[in-house]
């Protein structure tokens, strides 16, 4: 996988994030009755996240940048089957957690991918064209939901996302071998 | 690979069409929840219509397939009395506009959906306002029908005395005419009859015009009030709105008093300068307060001083009708998942107030437990034109404000207490408001609503086959 193909898989990935997550809080407040649950299921996300990274790097230098990504991807668009369903504040909890794993693992490796894919003298160009092109991705998804939300519930949103993060999932996984 | 790629998104697509399944059943019983959070009913489906078409139809497929319907505005009622266990839910909000305005006869038609913040937008550059509404403007104007309420106006009795005509559909699918001329008996069983007699479609009401007032503040004891009010402020032509607060702070625990009069100011020519329509002021140190006072007495102690000491600053200053009317509540807005806060109101006749606060305070004073956070008192006149009149008299209306814990034996205990106080309400010759918690037995409800027996058999009358349900009716008929 080569950068380019790199800045378009976590495109894809960057607006199936930015079509839940700003309207993600109000489906927690759909779930949660009080400001503190909200702190927890965030919390949790956190810390989830801040304990797995040592494993994650480890596992990033042995299986491959790909791998975890694909991991990554189908466990987004697995959880986000799930997530519509949630109803009692612990399911949130609980999904929290692996989205706190997920998190990491896209993260990490995001970061892992590129300091191994950019030229050290020229890092800082490449890395800034990656972030534009991810960020334009982002920002129109998020402004293209806002209008979404007014015709779709917050339900089929997650289902969108979720056929956006399983399509990269099936993309990333067609550059493994050729890595490796 | 390519193999496992391909096996890959048929899993996915499996478990994507039986996630989609599932949310659609889970999706057609939704679970709706009073303001309260005291009552969880699961519902058929929620539904919504913009104009009479939808919902004659969906009037119509609800009779066809034998569901109930319960009709919802706002929903901050209680005790579900806007939800019925699988039946459809009727979100009104969406039948919202404004139809008719007749500056000189000073009318106006809207929808049910319509709140009366939509309605004093449209009026205020008008020099209009409204005649009685609620303190708060989030309300519809159906929900606030469907509750007759009353405000801090003293001058029009309820809500109903404001009401010219409306238009309902009833339980046969129909559309009529309800007026004080026109099918009577509906005008006096829809208004206060929580949406048991059909869909209110558009409502025509009297509107006054905008006026400036004056705010006058006074701190009086509890025994001085009947004869203050009587003498200063119904007397006085002058005081057009009124509001007080009782002190639930221990140190001056159902004692201590300070009141709000909202005069005809003698300036009207400033009105221009005050018109503009308040927004929500920043809800952040009341917000504060109130939390210290909902955990600990001296948190009572400091946020009854602090409201009587802001409440004072505001004498002499000017503040237009239109805004009177549209007070802040997101403060009192409270989230957490084992306490919740539930209000009660009381009407006791305003000759009997010193000696049912006396009991009152009595009674409480044996409930430490029993948390109490604000008790505000309104006045209304006596009126008893709607079957379920809470005006029998000249009342005074106490609104309580209760903080308690949603488990079973909290629930028990609220319930011993505030059956106790409506009791002592009962025996003052007073009367208890009906859109909150079904803590009040039915032996209550009968005492305080003398004409509750012929109200349910009207509704049998109206609609035989109840088709307009809600869990007040469940509970009390």
């Amino acid at each position: 996988m080569n950068t380019r193909n790199f800045i378009i898989y976590q495109s894809t990935v960057g607006i199936a994030a930015s079509i839940i997550f700003p309207f993600y809080i109000l489906f927690l407040k759909n779930v949660g009755s009080s400001y503190s649950q909200f702190g927890w299921a965030y919390g949790l996300f956190a810390l989830t996240a801040a304990f797995s990274y040592p494993f994650i790097g480890k596992m990033a230098d042995k299986l491959g940048d790909h791998l975890l990504l694909a991991i990554y991807s189908w466990g987004m668009a697995a959880i986000l089957l799930v997530f519509p369903l949630a109803y009692e504040i612990w399911h949130v909890y609980v999904l929290q957690i692996v989205m706190g794993l997920l998190g990491a693992i896209q993260k990490n490796s995001e970061k892992a991918f590129l300091a191994r894919a950019v030229n050290k003298e020229t890092a800082g160009v490449e890395i800034g064209r990656y972030h534009e092109w991810t960020s334009i991705g982002a920002a129109i998804a998020v402004i293209a939901t806002g209008y979404l939300v007014d015709f779709l519930t917050i339900g089929s949103l997650f289902y969108i996302a979720s056929i956006a993060f399983a399509w990269s999932g099936f993309y990333v996984m067609k550059f493994r071998n050729e890595t490796k | 690979m390519r193999k496992n790629r391909i096996i890959l998104v048929l899993v996915y697509v499996l478990f994507f069409f039986s996630s989609v399944q599932l949310f659609h059943i889970q999706q057609t019983n939704p679970v709706f929840e009073d303001r309260g959070r005291l009552v969880s009913v699961k519902m058929k489906t929620l539904t919504s219509g913009k104009d009479e078409k939808d919902l004659i139809k969906i009037v119509d497929s609800a009779k066809r397939q034998n569901d109930t319907i319960s009709i919802a505005g706002i929903q901050h009622s209680q005790g579900g009395q806007t939800l019925y266990p699988n039946g459809v839910l009727l979100n009104m909000k969406s039948y919202n506009k404004i139809l008719e305005l007749d500056e000189n006869k000073k009318m106006i038609t809207v929808q049910s959906g319509a709140t009366w913040d939509d309605i004093q937008r449209f009026i205020n550059p008008r020099g209009l306002a409204l005649k009685v509404s609620q303190s708060q403007n989030i309300f519809t104007v159906g929900g606030s029908l469907s509750v007759n309420v009353h405000g801090r106006d003293i001058r029009h009795q309820g809500l109903i005395e404001t009401v010219d005509s409306f238009r309902l559909l009833t339980a046969e699918g129909k559309i009529i005419n309800v007026s004080r001329a026109e099918n009577e008996e509906l005008f006096e069983l829809v208004i206060g009859g929580y949406g048991l007699f059909g869909v209110i479609l558009d409502v025509t009401l009297h509107l006054t015009d905008d006026e400036l007032y004056q705010i006058e503040t006074h701190s009086l004891a509890f025994d001085e009030y009947s004869e203050y009010f009587q003498r200063e402020v119904i007397q006085n032509e002058a005081v057009k709105m009124h509001l007080a607060r009782l002190s639930v702070a221990p140190e001056t625990f159902l004692e201590d008093m300070y009141v709000t009069n909202y005069l005809l100011s003698d300036h009207q020519e400033l009105l221009l300068e005050h018109m503009n329509l308040k927004r929500d002021s920043t809800i952040a140190i009341p917000k504060l307060f109130l939390g210290i006072s909902r955990q600990s007495d001296w948190g009572k102690d400091l946020f009854w001083e602090t409201q009587e000491n802001y409440t004072k600053r505001l004498n002499g200053s000017l503040i237009t009708r239109n805004n009177v009317m549209r007070s802040d509540s997101t403060f009192m807005d409270y989230e957490h998942a084992r306490k919740t806060e539930v209000l009660q109101e009381y009407f006791v006749p305003v000759d009997n107030y010193e000696s049912y606060i006396k009991d009152l305070k009595a009674m409480l004073l044996k409930q430490p437990e029993f948390n109490l956070l604000n008790i505000t008192v309104r006045y209304v006149e006596k009126n008893e034109k709607a079957v379920m009149s809470y005006a029998k008299q000249d009342m005074f209306a106490l609104v309580l404000l209760i903080n308690q814990d949603i488990d079973q034996d909290s629930m028990k205990m609220n319930q011993e207490v505030i059956r106790k106080m409506i009791d002592i309400t009962l025996v003052h010759e007073g009367s208890y408001y009906l859109p909150y918690y079904h803590y009040a037995s039915k032996d209550q409800l009968r005492k305080a609503y003398p004409r509750t027996e012929e109200f349910f058999e009207l509704k049998d009358k109206y609609d035989p086959e109840h088709l307009f349900m809600n869990l007040f009716y469940e509970e009390y008929h």
